[in-house]
């Protein structure tokens, strides 16, 4: 046997090339696995190195004299017998084995594959080192780096869960499993909606997901209520973000869920409170709209849409909650007040100006309501005109003010009947004095002339007192006249009612004019004379046009229309009637008008009506009051032709 | 009639026309008489002491007549006290008899009244007034 060339550099070493038995076939095998820079060592079946390369004297320190050794005895392969036990299956089996096989401080992978001869037997074994020591250490730090990363994700304590892309669960921290009650192995592989009770089952969120795996959209977090979990139902915030691995074509999903139950709750109280105190102060505000009868309400103009408070639609006994429109409002307000509320509505449409005014509503059941209303125009945030407005039900102050006026009325006319008593006391006994004397003076003077003898100058001087006494009855009787009627005459004449009607209008057209009073007169053709005091009659008809002209001072929301009429009554009787559109008699009034000392007025004398009153009695004649259908009374006096003619007729 | 003469009959009141008429009057019937008008102008004079009758108007100027009777109650002087008024209220009449007065007449009265009340008064026994 010839030992072939022994050097590191001479390649295939201890080859016994002569014998066919040369695993390489020849010189070219040679070459080649030299070349090679992995180890390769060949076996034979007694397990004794028949020959190695290059690389394996580089790397193992293969030598020469090793050929020929039993593995064991070669210090690169001392110790293991692994190795060789190894060998001996493959060459027994024929089949390709590997081992594991640590070197100084490497680590190879030792293929051992079956040397063939020829005639297909099993020569040995072929060993080939693949050094797997860097490879291995990766591996390890892999699986230091994992071991680690799950110590982390462990005791995080929001729970973590990566799931696959169609949404089953894979992996998740401890913190997960312990949130959900359960443990990996009930989990693996299950879809994530399993979990939870059914609380991850909506649409918006299964949409996300898949957007955000297909990679269109980033995943919002998103509050999920009555999450079932192992502490009840909670509120939980999930985030997702995609896990993409390069090289891998699998997406997964890394998801975090934070319980967000405590703040939930907090803020659930913190709105409550707010709510609470907005509760509350609106609720002030409804009781302080309750107690002042005040009411308020927005109103923007360009849409006229209308924001009521409850206390509004109480004074207007709208059902809270109505749809308010002007329509509606206007069903309330007072026929009379309608123009005025017409005109104040179109002026506040036409300019931004703020406004204060009265008005009245007839409610359902006929009653009426006084309304003070106060409103601010401002604009609101589109600079779009608005009003905001305070209206005050004034009813009980009016009625207050009307009962007042009207104590007021009767106090001044207690007040001049009580002067009445005085005047007619200090009357008696500015007649009585005299008259006294008169009588005191007679007596006297019948004594004297029945003296014997007579004293005839004491009497004639009793008689001239008793003359200037007389005279002195009569100025007091002349002087009392006077104070109560200008003319103490009755001068009866041929009178035209209507030349007596116009020479009263010609009279007060100015008076009428200044105060606004639209006078129209229908005045009958063709009436019967009557006969009559003239100045008297035309007292009485200038009487009820001041009436009417005062019933009217207060109308600004209509015409003040006085229509003066003059007519031909059945059974020889003419007639005249003043009609005012003023503010009208109550019943009560109605009653008590024609009453002594009854007025209605502040400045009035209250005996206006009644002296007419007398006046037309004189006359044979009557006068009285109605109400009109409309706004406003009517006067009318009624005397008979021929003033002879009904004397007895006379009323009482 | 001299008994009569020796009564005076003393008239106090603002009108004129009945200090001239009563009087003459009192006098056709028999009496002294004595006017005044005013209730200061009775005081001042002598007549006070020797008056047995006092005709007196009530509302007046100064002093009124309910006034003088209480001065004259108060000077102790007691003299019949018969009130003339021209203010006829029904009132009047039973405060004035209840404070001691004769009478009360409410003007114009007759001649019988005034006769009458003037009797009543001179029957008044002294102190009674």
């Amino acid at each position: 046997m010839t030992a072939p060339p022994a050097t590191h550099t001479g390649g295939w070493t201890g080859f016994p090339a002569s014998n066919g038995e040369d695993p390489a076939a020849g010189t070219a095998g040679f070459t080649i696995l030299d070349a090679l820079d992995v180890p390769v060592v060949v076996v034979r079946r007694d397990c004794t190195v028949a020959c190695f390369n290059k690389a394996a004297a580089d790397v193992l320190g293969i030598v020469p004299s090793d050929v020929g050794l039993p593995p064991r005895d070669i210090a690169v392969l001392a110790g293991t017998s692994r190795l060789e036990r190894h060998c001996r299956e493959v060459v027994a089996g024929g089949v390709d084995s590997h081992v594991d096989l640590p070197f100084e401080d490497k680590w190879f992978v030792v293929r051992i594959s079956p040397w063939r001869r020829s005639d297909r037997g099993v020569a040995g074994t072929v060993l080939t080192f693949t050094d797997v020591t860097a490879f291995r250490a990766s591996i390890q730090n892999a699986v230091y780096e994992r071991e680690c990363t799950k110590t982390i994700l462990n005791t995080v304590g929001d729970p973590l869960v990566v799931l696959g892309a169609d949404h089953r669960i894979q992996s998740g921290n401890r913190a997960f499993y312990a949130m959900f009650g359960v443990s990996r192995e009930q989990t693996h592989g299950a879809p994530l909606y399993q979990l939870g009770d059914g609380a991850f089952e909506t649409a918006g969120f299964l949409t996300r997901l898949q957007e955000m795996i297909a990679g269109n959209r980033e995943f919002v977090p998103v509050e999920v209520d009555g999450v079932a979990t192992a502490r009840g139902r909670r509120a939980l915030l999930l985030d997702a973000q995609p896990l993409s691995f390069p090289g891998h074509s699998e997406r997964r999903i890394l998801m975090t869920f934070q319980d967000i139950t405590a703040r939930k709750q907090a803020e659930a109280a913190k709105d409550l409170r707010s709510e609470e105190e907005l509760r509350r102060s609106e609720a002030f505000l409804a009781e302080g709209q309750r107690l002042s009868l005040t009411g308020s309400f927005s109103w923007k103009v360009a849409t006229d849409e209308m924001t009521w408070s409850e206390q509004l639609y109480r004074i207007y006994a709208f059902e809270i909650g109505t749809p308010v429109t002007l329509d509606l409002i206007r069903t309330r307000i007072h026929l009379e007040d309608l123009t005025m509320v017409d005109k104040m509505v179109d002026a506040a449409r036409r300019a931004q100006q703020d406004f204060e005014f009265q008005y009245r509503l007839v409610m359902p059941d006929r009653s009426v309501r006084h309304l003070h209303a106060v409103a601010h125009a401002t604009r609101d945030q589109d600079g779009q005109l608005e009003y905001i407005a305070a209206v005050q039900d004034v009813t009980a102050r009016r009625r207050s003010d009307e009962a007042l006026a009207k104590a007021r009325s009767e106090l001044a006319k207690v007040a001049r009947v009580t002067s009445l008593g005085v005047l007619t006391a200090s009357i008696a006994h500015e007649v009585n004095q005299p008259l006294s004397g008169i009588i005191t003076n007679a007596g006297t003077c019948l004594r004297m002339l029945d003296a014997d003898p007579p004293n005839v100058e004491g009497a004639r001087e009793t008689v001239r007192r008793t003359i200037r006494d007389g005279n002195r009855a009569s100025d007091v009787i002349t002087r009392l006249r006077a104070l109560f009627t200008k003319e103490g005459e009755f001068t009866l004449e041929s009178l035209d009612l209507n030349e007596v009607t116009r020479e009263v209008i010609a009279l007060t057209l100015s008076d009428l004019q200044r105060n606004r009073v639209a006078l129209q007169s229908e005045l009958a053709e063709g009436l019967p004379l009557i006969t009559g005091d003239r100045i008297q009659l035309q007292q009485v008809i200038l009487n009820l046009l001041r009436n009417a002209c005062d019933a009217m001072c207060d109308v600004h929301d209509r015409v003040r229309r006085l229509l003066i009429v003059t007519e031909r009554e059945d059974a020889g009787r003419v007639r005249l009637s003043v009609r005012d559109a003023g503010v009208g008699v109550d019943p009560e009034s109605m009653n008590r008008l024609l009453d002594a000392f009854y007025t209605t007025k502040s400045d009035g004398m209250g005996i206006g009506l009644s002296v007419s009153c007398s006046i037309i009695e004189r006359h044979h004649g009557r006068l009285w009051a109605e109400s009109n259908d409309g706004p406003g009374t009517t006067f009318s006096f009624s005397i008979p032709i021929d003033l002879d003619g009904v004397t007895d007729a006379t009323p009482g | 009639m001299t008994d009569k003469r020796s009564l005076v009959v003393s008239v106090v009141d603002d009108d004129e026309s009945v200090r001239e008429s009563l009087p003459d009057l009192l006098r056709q019937f028999g009496f002294a008489a004595e006017a005044f008008s005013s209730a200061e102008a009775f005081l001042a004079s002598e007549i006070v002491s020797e008056t047995s009758c006092l005709l007196l108007d009530i509302a007046m100027p100064g002093m009124s007549g309910p006034d003088l009777q209480e001065e004259l109650q108060r000077r102790r002087e007691r003299i019949p006290i018969v009130f003339i008024t021209g203010h006829g209220d029904s009132t009047l009449r039973p405060r004035l008899l209840a404070r001691g007065a004769v009478e009360c007449l409410l003007k114009p009265f007759s001649e019988d009244a005034l006769l009458d009340a003037v009797r009543a008064a001179l029957r008044r026994p002294a102190g009674a007034a």
